[in-house]
């Protein structure tokens, strides 16, 4: 059985706060406690406010991909086994069409320097177990990953 | 997202309703600017007890309202921080930044 949940949103703050209810129960149902959920869907809005922002300069009639995805074996092979013990996380993959974003900028900035901004990359870092970012010829693509924690049966 | 304000003596205090976000930050930063830089009031305790959610993009209005307040020689507080507020402030190493108290009694009654 797929579970995963794609959707193709604009590149409007509006949907920011439908992203975080979508993210915050699918990362329910995968098992996440309270915390981890507050640090994923965090994560996720980081992401796609920085393309809103930076990838499309707040050109908000643009596209952007997320996919949301459990990891973990095929659930589909034994549909008796507890959800809970065959999950392992959740990855999300968000696609964009903007300008690529510079290494300097997927680097974050120095926290010690007190001033606004800049701290999306930061905290997408220390809330996701995996970052990557890849600017392909027809997309950018960013891919974050949590795992759970939690020990199974 | 709400947002109201309100005088305690010497205090205006500045209830905040709902999740701070890239949508609506920009209206928390305009009444912080207001009431810091144009009416210049002296002390000024933004309440974020009733704020489930706030992005980097709020935090950055939150640090904008701080250093203007250190310009103005003004006092600027939070207090009634969510789990996510403290967590997103903690993980920003903001939080010994900001002047935070646990609720509003406790703010106005800071020396």
């Amino acid at each position: 059985m797929a579970f995963s949940l794609k959707l193709e949103l604009p590149s409007h703050p509006q949907v920011l706060s439908v992203v975080r209810s979508a993210v915050q129960q699918f990362a329910i149902v995968v098992g996440f406690n309270e915390e981890e959920c507050r640090s994923i869907i965090l994560a996720v809005d980081e992401a796609l406010a920085n393309i809103i922002r930076h990838a499309y300069d707040n050109r908000y009639d643009q596209t952007i991909e997320l996919t949301c995805r459990r990891l973990g074996p095929d659930l589909g092979t034994d549909p008796g086994t507890p959800l809970e013990q065959v999950c392992d996380g959740l990855e999300f993959v968000i696609m964009d069409h903007g300008r690529p974003a510079t290494p300097e900028q997927m680097k974050g900035r120095d926290l010690d320097d007190v001033r606004p901004g800049g701290l999306g990359i930061h905290l997408m870092c220390q809330t996701m177990d995996q970052v990557s970012y890849e600017p392909r010829p027809d997309c950018n693509q960013l891919r974050l990953i949590k795992l759970l924690k939690r020990k199974t049966q | 997202m709400q947002i109201s304000t309100r005088q305690s003596g010497t205090f205006t205090i500045v209830d905040v309703v709902g999740d701070i976000d890239l949508y609506n930050s920009p209206e928390i930063r305009k009444v912080l600017l207001e009431h810091i830089r144009d009416k210049k009031v002296p002390r000024i305790i933004i309440n974020l007890k009733e704020v489930r959610y706030i992005d980097s993009s709020g935090v950055a209005s939150l640090v904008e309202g701080l250093k203007i307040s250190r310009n103005m020689s003004s006092r600027f507080m939070l207090y009634g921080l969510s789990p996510a507020a403290r967590e997103v402030l903690e993980l920003s190493r903001l939080i010994k930044v900001f002047e935070v108290y646990e609720n509003e009694e406790q703010a106005v009654a800071a020396k």
